[in-house]
């Protein structure tokens, strides 16, 4: 694994078409969900070897058992149910789930596909949650009577997962808070809420924030209880570095250099300059140079063009730190 | 008192997702844009029949073509762009953001087809709706045509302005402003209140909506704007704006009450509360109610529900049976 300048993702890429067509199988009731599962397996050991073979360092699961990044733990929590389809953007639509009832772990959720992830490859994979924050804000809460008193009970059951995570073998746990600005009133209660998960970790802990107003946070932000921040940046042509000019960056940062939601693909000087543009505010030991956001929305074949652009333009950085190192 | 609805309507249901396969055959190729068009009409008749038969009083289009509240503006002018994605205030909803590359042009007709669909089918009352000026200003990714907020804010509004004469040469007598910049960024007020002056040139009522957040930082000045209507989202956030309404003097105050971003079903009596106190300071003729925002935050079943219990207290309010 490289010590300067480790290239990791976010969590999700794109699904390969035979398990799109057996997830919409599975939901029409003509697929088992042994058969899916068989499938969901052969394509996360694919996205291993993918990764491996593009050369990063820090390797995810791809999230091939998964839809949505908050229905997944909502189907699983007791507590949930599902509702209703409602539109994202464009033409996409989820299922939001509805907290009706307090919230329970009957089993841990997503550690067996951590083990399996992790006994395909000797490089480390991370576990992969969302956060507590996230889970309340993307839900409808039915059930509590303050937003804080949800977040609070979400983050005894993520803790829980968390540990599980943590006493599999994972030595990088994420903590995903993409809603963390949806409300920076909130933003005690997104820290507090991190705190319970966090507080017994020793694995090393990150948390992605994506699309929003990530100034209106900063730097309270540094107080949440993680190692690293995980940041789109690419999307926002990297105008948050400049907050850092105020108030210094004082976490591990993973920075976003490859938009995921366009299908044109960056340029590798493109990427290696958003490294740089991170370098002037993170030592190269504590830069990660990731895409934006998770590529779920983008086909397999795209989702590995922008891998090799942050690992090549990654490449191509550390060799100019290298040689600064020199001389 | 009336009710009525904001914004956007959700566009399918379990039981009604041609839209949303419609958009998908676009993407292979199986239809081109007439075929889109004539799914984006027979949706929007969908959702006004429902709106309709609920017993709603007044109606929208339930911006079934509208891809987000500024697309038809960002997509329509010459100069702008749809920009990159991002979410859209504190939901878990995402619009383009426009980026515009010069000065603004618009003929003020970027609404005026869909208005007209509309109205062939509306058996009920029609008003339409556009994008208020500062949130269209505030959420812009990036501006080469002016050089301030400020400029940008009027530039815009002097465009929705045009839109509104349009919508009115049609036959709008009442246009919705969504506005939820302006209770974002209540200091904002002044250059807002300039903005709406070119709007109210066009001499049709205007109605807006500073939803989202709490109004009460500026519900005083908005008693001054050159609107005939104020709405008010009550659940959103803490707020005291129903303690306060006789501060909107001769406006009509459209009061969201139920909460358009969550599932739990608002009680007779919670409304009927709500109602009654709003009922203590503004008279039966200038109060209507209203569901918060656009309900396509909720599931198409759950909005159902939603609005027929907006009716419901209504109807119960004025002694209708239900």
């Amino acid at each position: 694994m490289n010590d300067v300048l480790p290239t990791t993702t976010v969590g999700s890429f794109g699904k390969p078409e035979y398990l799109q067509k057996a997830r919409n199988a599975a939901s029409r009731g003509k697929a088992s969900a042994r058969e899916l599962e068989d499938l969901e397996r052969q394509a996360t050991a694919e996205w291993i070897r993918r990764q491996e073979e593009v050369g990063l360092d820090i390797l995810v699961d791809g999230e091939m058992y998964r839809g949505d990044m908050v229905a997944y733990f909502a189907e699983r929590l007791d507590g949930f149910r599902i509702g209703g389809l409602v539109r994202s953007y464009g033409n996409r639509y989820y299922h939001k789930p509805v907290i009706a009832a307090k919230v329970a772990r009957p089993k841990p959720m997503t550690v067996d596909w951590f083990r399996f992830a992790q006994d395909l490859t000797d490089r480390p994979v991370k576990g992969m949650l969302t956060g507590p924050y996230t889970m309340l804000d993307w839900s409808y809460n039915e059930a509590y009577r303050t937003r804080r008193d949800a977040a609070l009970a979400l983050a005894e059951v993520i803790r829980q997962e968390a540990e599980d995570l943590e006493r599999a073998g994972a030595r990088y746990i994420q903590i995903d808070e993409p809603a963390v600005h949806a409300r920076p009133e909130e933003i005690e209660i997104a820290i507090e809420a991190m705190g319970v998960v966090t507080q017994n970790l020793r694995a090393r802990t990150i948390s992605h924030i994506c699309y929003g107003d990530f100034a209106a946070i900063y730097p309270k932000v540094l107080e949440l209880p993680v190692d690293q921040l995980d940041l789109a940046m690419s999307n926002y042509e990297y105008r948050w570095l400049a907050l850092f000019d105020a108030h210094p960056f004082t976490k591990e940062l993973a920075i976003g250099v490859v938009d995921v939601h366009s299908h044109r693909l960056e340029t590798v000087d493109e990427a290696a300059e958003g490294i740089r543009r991170g370098l002037r505010y993170v030592l190269p030991e504590k830069l990660l140079p990731h895409p934006d956001c998770g590529l779920k929305t983008r086909t397999v074949e795209e989702s590995l063009d922008k891998c090799r652009v942050v690992v090549e333009a990654a490449r191509k950085v550390r060799a100019e730190v290298a040689r600064r190192a020199v001389a | 008192m009336k009710t009525t609805v904001i914004g956007a309507y959700p566009k399918i249901s379990d039981e009604h997702q041609e839209l949303r396969r419609a958009l998908h055959r676009l993407d292979r190729g199986e239809i081109d844009q007439a075929g889109l068009a004539s799914v984006y009409r027979a949706t929007t008749a969908w959702a006004i029949r429902e709106m309709e038969e609920i017993g709603v009083d007044v109606v929208n289009d339930g911006h079934i073509a509208w891809d987000d509240l500024l697309a038809p503006f960002a997509a329509g002018w010459r100069s702008c762009e749809r920009g990159p994605l991002e979410r859209f205030y504190d939901n878990n909803t995402y619009f383009r953001q426009p980026v515009i590359t010069g000065a603004l042009e618009g003929d003020g007709h970027a609404l005026v087809a869909p208005f007209l669909e509309a109205k062939s089918i509306a058996k009920h009352t029609l008003k339409a709706a556009v994008c208020g000026p500062l949130t269209f200003a505030t959420l812009t990714a990036a501006d080469r045509g002016y050089g301030s907020l400020e400029a940008r804010t009027l530039a815009v509004a002097e465009l929705i302005a045009r839109e509104v004469w349009g919508l009115k040469e049609h036959g709008a007598t009442l246009v919705d402003v969504e506005e939820p910049a302006l209770a974002a960024h209540p200091e904002l007020v002044g250059l807002a209140r300039r903005a709406y002056e070119r709007l109210a040139e066009a001499g049709v009522d205007l109605a807006i909506y500073p939803y989202f957040f709490a109004a009460d930082p500026i519900l005083e000045e908005l008693a001054t704007f050159p609107v005939a209507q104020v709405g008010l989202d009550l659940r959103s956030r803490p707020t005291r704006a129903l303690e306060r309404l006789s501060v909107l003097k001769d406006k009509t105050v459209v009061l969201g009450i139920v909460d358009a971003r969550n599932t739990a079903i608002e009680t007779p009596r919670e409304l009927a509360d709500v109602i009654e106190k709003a009922i203590g300071q503004v008279s039966y003729d200038r109060l209507w109610f209203s569901p918060t925002t656009g309900l396509e935050y909720l599931p198409h079943d759950v909005a159902v529900r939603k609005l027929s219990a907006l009716v419901s207290a209504a109807r119960a309010t004025k002694g209708v049976p239900a």
